[in-house]
């Protein structure tokens, strides 16, 4: 018998509100009518109201608390006790190895100080940004090309497949020879191991449009030149952010390791200096630097994506949504209660 | 139909086509002439057959369904009109000229709707203008014109996906009525719809049918659907998809879904077709 099943909840929540409920509705019998009576007066406010009454006042307030604020407590105090933990160590161990977050917070206050830390960030990040625009040009051209002209893939696949292989250190002394040392060389190392992300995304993301919106430009007539501007390239955009999240992390390495190899530059050129002369708090103010700087460009592209592309991520949650629609996770589960 | 007759029409002669004696219907001339298409998809272990000599004509201003189970070729046949697939035998004529690889005249309506999710709304109603390289400020006039005709011209800058699935197949025939098309395509339109969605939308295309005139040829594999709406209904029938009769629909205008349904006429329509397909036809895909 489904029905029992499904009201079960309902008596259980009856009782609960009829507590403060009785002494106004006090009827003679309580025969078997009186259920029925009682049914409509239990709204599920009140229960929530003295439920919530109870975390404020009673001695369950600060479990309550505890229970709502649980994953921010778990990540504070996760941190904490690291940030414990390795100021303890200090204690123990040679500061040559372990410096600790109190010597670190110092040396990043000096660091600053002098200049010396802001100058080498604004370095490597004009340095992020100028390798990652060449990357962009280049990657999104030639993915674009590719998978617009099919001379052109036939051509140029032995070629990206040979390159996407190669080890990007690899190229490191490539770019010295060509470029000689200095920003040149670290800018365009940047761009060379960034440009095969997004190329090789931007490549299969017009490939993912051909199956999905192929027929519209045939069907209204567009050209191959407006298909590629009007259907293809915006149509690429989501892939595209995808390389340009790979470029980003694989970027930050090689903005640090240009730092460190080509010259001594900007963030890279200095955590080499300070490793070099065993400053370990130094280096570790730089390091942690260097970390904010990548956190800061992944948040801007983010912020860039939800700005201007908001289809984006409106389109998949919509996906989700119209399966919920369908009654999947939500209205399914009352509904499933009544049905085993 | 003989092999120099069909050399003589690829060579462009514009040779009377001759199909149903009902063609000569008058004061309808011929809008859309098939002669002969066949279309043959090779694969791995199997060549599928999906067009084997299909020949007929829609008249100007008609609403015409094509219906058959799936596999029968109607919406290859569809995609050939407008040039998304290529015949390998066969021409089309548009108002007496041949056709290779679609026309400006018509316009496309898909099952799966396809809006352009970074355009709003009105910019997806542009999109056949732009390719016809009409003027931007007319562009625009023309596209809340015809939003105004399908009821959404107050959700003209909303980006498609906030619109549920009737309003966007509602901006989907928008969209193509745009460019103001001499023969509106309709391959499955409400296919993807719910069953009131689906019959609102046939009651406002009937409406905008006879508002417009525009001739309208319609593929589904909805028979109620293809009764409701249609003057002429062509049956097709699949290995080899072939068109095997096309039938007169004579229920009065313009039909409410109600009064049609129960019409004697319809009943029988509608028995007869399910007879010929077979039972395939209501199986969905």
């Amino acid at each position: 018998m489904p029905e029992p099943v499904a009201r079960e909840p309902a008596p259980a929540r009856a009782s609960a509100g009829n507590d403060q409920n009785q002494p106004g509705s006090s009827g003679p019998g309580r025969g078997p009518g009186a259920l029925s009576a009682r049914l409509p007066a239990v709204p599920p406010m009140p229960l929530r109201a003295a439920r919530g009454a109870a975390a404020r006042g009673g001695p369950g307030g600060a479990a309550a608390w505890l229970a709502a604020h649980r994953d921010p407590i778990a990540k504070v105090a996760a941190v904490a006790v690291f940030l414990a933990a390795w100021q303890a160590s200090g204690a123990f161990l040679n500061p040559l190895f372990v410096s600790t977050p109190g010597k670190v917070v110092s040396a990043l206050g000096t660091l600053v100080g002098n200049g010396q830390l802001p100058a080498a960030f604004l370095r490597s990040l004009l340095e992020m940004l100028g390798g990652l625009v060449v990357a962009a040009v280049a990657g999104i051209g030639i993915g674009l090309l590719m998978g617009r002209v099919r001379l052109a893939e036939r051509a140029l696949e032995p070629i990206v497949a040979f390159g996407n292989a190669t080890p990007s250190i690899a190229l490191l002394p490539v770019m010295e020879v060509w470029f000689g040392i200095g920003t040149a060389a670290r800018v365009a190392f940047i761009a060379v191991i960034c440009t095969w992300p997004l190329l090789v995304n931007t490549y299969a993301g017009v490939q993912a449009v051909r199956g999905r919106y192929r027929d519209i430009g045939a069907a209204f007539g567009f050209g191959g030149w407006q298909q590629t501007w009007k259907i293809y390239l915006p149509g690429t955009v989501p892939f595209i952010f995808v390389g340009i999240r790979i470029a980003l992390a694989v970027g930050a390495v090689g903005m640090i390791l240009g730092g460190q190899e080509i010259g001594q530059s900007g963030l890279g050129g200095l955590t080499a200096d300070f490793g070099s002369y065993s400053e370990t708090a130094d280096l570790v103010a730089t390091i942690v630097t260097t970390t904010a700087l990548a956190m800061l460009l992944f948040a801007a592209f983010r912020r860039l994506q939800h700005w201007r592309f908001p289809w984006i991520a409106a389109t998949s949650a919509g996906r989700r949504e119209s399966l919920g629609r369908r009654g999947w996770p939500g209205r399914g589960a009352t509904g499933r209660r009544g049905s085993p | 139909m003989t092999d120099d007759r069909q050399a003589a029409m690829r060579g462009g002669a514009p040779a009377p086509i001759v199909t149903e004696t009902f063609d000569a219907a008058p004061g309808r001339g011929a809008m859309l002439e098939y002669a002969g298409i066949c279309k043959t998809f090779p694969g791995a272990g199997r060549t599928v057959v999906a067009l084997h000599q299909v020949t007929f004509t829609v008249r100007r201003g008609e609403f015409l369904s094509l219906v058959g189970p799936s596999g029968c070729g109607k919406t290859t046949l569809l995609r050939i009109t407008n040039g998304l697939e290529v015949a390998d035998e066969g021409t089309l004529a548009l108002e007496g000229s041949v056709l290779s690889g679609g026309s400006q005249d018509m316009a496309y309506v898909f099952q799966d709707i396809n809006l352009l999710p970074w355009r709003s709304v009105v910019k997806n109603v542009e999109l056949g203008l732009e390719a016809r390289r009409v003027p931007k400020a007319e562009r625009r006039e023309r596209a809340m014109g015809v939003l105004e005709l399908v009821g959404l011209a107050d959700v003209a800058n909303a980006p498609p996906y906030t619109l549920s699935g009737g309003m966007q197949q509602r901006v989907g025939v928008a969209r193509a009525l745009a460019v103001q098309p001499k023969v509106l395509l309709m391959d499955e339109p409400f296919g993807q719809l719910d069953n009131f969605t689906r019959e609102a939308l046939q009651v406002d295309i009937a409406e905008l049918w006879e508002k417009l005139g525009t001739t309208i040829v319609f593929v589904t594999h909805d028979v109620d659907e293809a009764i409701f709406l249609s003057d002429r209904i062509a049956l097709f029938l699949p290995d080899p998809g072939r068109l095997t009769e096309i039938i007169d629909v004579d229920l009065p205008r313009p039909r409410t879904g109600y009064d049609v349904r129960a019409h004697r006429h319809a009943i029988e329509l509608r028995s007869y077709i399910v007879d010929h397909l077979g039972v395939g036809a209501r199986r969905p895909r």
